[in-house]
């Protein structure tokens, strides 16, 4: 025990030759604050150890005052460590939080499901409701922020393309490529995550802090199923609103390449729209909407699952915000090379 | 219109019965566990029909939790609840929700729905469990509002109200659907003794008028000794003592007599065992 004086240790280690008897004078000891009531168990425990019989002499009334808040045999039973854990078992500690978080997505998921068909839940009046509610707050509230991070972008996208197309004289096909890259890639994306960022995080906090609260509990003990009436409404909410956020993005973000092509590059506005309308396909639009759809979808189902197993406080809501924030975005990702694989490469 | 369908509430006084002996909750050997610490260790227990039963308890001695297992929120690991002569956790889907709506229940801190006003979260399960009219629904939270003495504060949020208004809000709310049974999860804790009190009445009221059996968790001694009509004493997941107010006030438990004289059982009036260590 490197905390113990050097007078202490060898009072102790005098004792432990002798006759395993030692007395600790404290009478010259006016006042003891808490670092020296620990030293005082510390010493103790420490003698403990030894088996040496370390008995004090000169306490003063303030101190045992002090001692009869305490159990003194509780504090010296000596701290236990937790077993060290092996690298199977570390691995496991890691990964069962994670395939417990999915196992609860995936039942979310059929509950959700059964939910909808399910018609005997009964009452779903103010069901409607609350999927307007969250459209307003999920889709109309982003307005600004995607149209404004579209516009920059395209502005963005057009000024790189352009910057690489005039070394090959290719000035004209900025258009072609700020259109086919936003629709088919950069809209779909940018829109999810930008969702997963603001309404992502928004449910995952949400609800955690109802789970907190009781909220929950109250719901179910009225007979109310969570799942239809928090849920659902998101998801449906987050799975329209995101498509057409996508197609928002996608058009102002052409309007800003548009800009910058007939301003800087010079390339007439109607040569420019002609040259967009050329370059997007149907397929083009369609994939984007079916993409974002799924993206929605996905954000709302990952942040109301981790939201809804919220465990441990506050901190418990920090991190289901994190953690629905930087997943969904994994999750996007994910699925749009497998999109992007499907429809092709695959085609 | 399942409201509707349901016998209409006759005061009690009125009816002249005799004292209902009809069991409406039954636990036997209810015993849970949370990461192998055991919280109930075997708890029988029965509640009947329109008497007000208290479980009273220190705090961590799994009060909560035996609540929560007799209400249908949590399963028991070990045992058996029946609620109305049916057990409560093979009940599934229509029948489960049938029997959510026979009670009510006050959550410690209110658990009122932050989104709504005070209003919309009584209206909140008549909404969603009946087909009545909207203006119906309104003047019938309305009502429950001003049982409980909160019908000015209808249009208020729920984070603007006290504490004492939270709880009694909650009740309403637990009354929305005229259940036949109320759970009250620690209805005195955090309020002022004169607030206290109130909810105490509100809850007695609540019985007398309607013939509601209540079912009252608390660690609140002057609270549990006013209210019950029987009440049990919980301690480390065991029940210590059952029976009237009156005979656990007679119990001859020094452990009873200890929690109910609010004193400190004699092992843990310590002096902290310096003694051991002085030189004599």
């Amino acid at each position: 025990m490197e905390a113990l004086s050097p007078d202490l240790q060898r009072l102790l280690q005098q004792a432990s030759i002798e006759d395993r008897h030692a007395v600790l004078d404290l009478s010259a000891v006016e006042a003891f604050d808490s670092a020296g009531m620990a030293f005082l168990i510390e010493a103790l425990q420490e003698a403990k150890a030894q088996e040496i019989d370390l008995r004090l002499v000169g306490v003063r009334p303030s101190v045992s005052d002090f001692f009869s808040l305490v159990g003194i045999e509780r504090l010296l039973v000596p701290d236990k460590t937790a077993p060290k854990r092996n690298f199977v078992e570390r691995l496991g500690d890691k990964a069962i939080p994670v395939i417990e978080r999915v196992g609860a997505g995936k039942d979310l998921l059929l509950e959700a499901a059964q939910t909808l068909v399910d018609s005997s839940t009964g009452g779903r009046r103010s069901g409607k409701g609350r999927f307007f509610l969250e459209l307003e707050h999920t889709g109309i509230g982003a307005i600004g922020i995607v149209g404004l991070i579209g516009f920059l972008l395209g502005l963005i996208l057009a000024m790189q393309a352009w910057v690489q197309l005039k070394v090959f004289g290719a000035d004209k096909y900025v258009a072609d490529m700020v259109a086919v890259s936003i629709t088919r890639e950069i809209g779909p994306l940018m829109t999810a995550i930008l969702v997963a960022a603001r309404s992502g995080s928004s449910i995952a906090a949400q609800l955690g802090t109802m789970v907190i609260n009781e909220e929950v509990d109250a719901l179910r003990q009225m007979g109310i199923n969570p799942v239809r009436y928090l849920v659902v409404p998101k998801v449906g909410a987050l799975a329209l609103a995101t498509p057409c956020l996508a197609i928002l993005f996608s058009t102002i973000a052409i309007f800003g390449g548009l800009l910058f092509g007939v301003f800087v590059v010079d390339l007439g506005w109607q040569v420019y729209i002609e040259a967009t309308s050329d370059a997007l396909q149907a397929g083009d639009i369609l994939g984007s909407l079916l993409k974002s759809t799924v993206f929605g979808s996905l954000v709302a189902f990952v942040a109301c699952s981790l939201g809804l197993n919220v465990k441990g406080g506050p901190v418990g809501v920090g991190k289901a915000t994190t953690g629905a924030v930087v997943a969904s975005i994994f999750l996007i990702i994910v699925f749009d090379a497998v999109f992007v694989l499907l429809l092709r490469v695959g085609a | 219109m399942r409201i509707f369908k349901r016998r209409p509430r006759i005061p009690k006084e009125l009816l002249n019965r005799t004292p209902p002996t009809e069991e409406l909750i039954r636990g036997i050997a209810l015993e849970t566990s949370f990461d192998g610490r055991t919280v109930l260790k075997g708890v029988d227990l029965s509640v009947l029909q329109g008497e007000v039963f208290v479980i009273l308890g220190p705090s961590g001695c799994g009060k909560t939790t035996l609540l929560r297992h007799l209400s249908g929120m949590l399963p028991p690991t070990m045992g058996i609840v029946q609620l109305f002569g049916r057990d409560l956790y093979t009940l599934k889907g229509k029948e489960l929700a049938e029997m959510r709506g026979r009670m009510g229940f006050s959550f410690q801190g209110g658990a009122l729905l932050n989104s709504m006003s005070v209003l919309e979260n009584v209206s909140l399960p008549l909404h969603e469990s009946s087909r009545l009219a909207p203006a119906r629904i309104e003047r019938i939270a309305k009502l429950k509002l001003d049982m409980v003495g909160l019908l000015h504060a209808a249009q208020l949020s729920p984070s603007s109200l006290s504490g004492g208004m939270k709880k009694r809000a909650a009740i309403a709310r637990a009354m929305a659907l005229d259940p036949e049974l109320i759970f009250f999860d620690e209805p005195s804790a955090g309020l002022d003794p004169i607030t206290a009190v109130e909810v105490d009445n509100l809850i007695l009221k609540l019985n007398k008028v309607f013939g509601i059996t209540m079912v009252v968790v608390t660690h609140d001694i002057p609270s549990a000794f006013m209210i019950a009509d029987r009440m049990i004493m919980l301690s480390e997941g065991r029940i210590l003592a059952r029976g009237t107010p009156d005979e656990i006030r007679e119990n001859k438990d020094s452990k009873v007599q200890d929690f109910i004289h609010r004193a400190l059982p004699a092992e843990e009036q310590r002096s902290g065992g310096l003694a051991r260590f002085l030189k004599t």
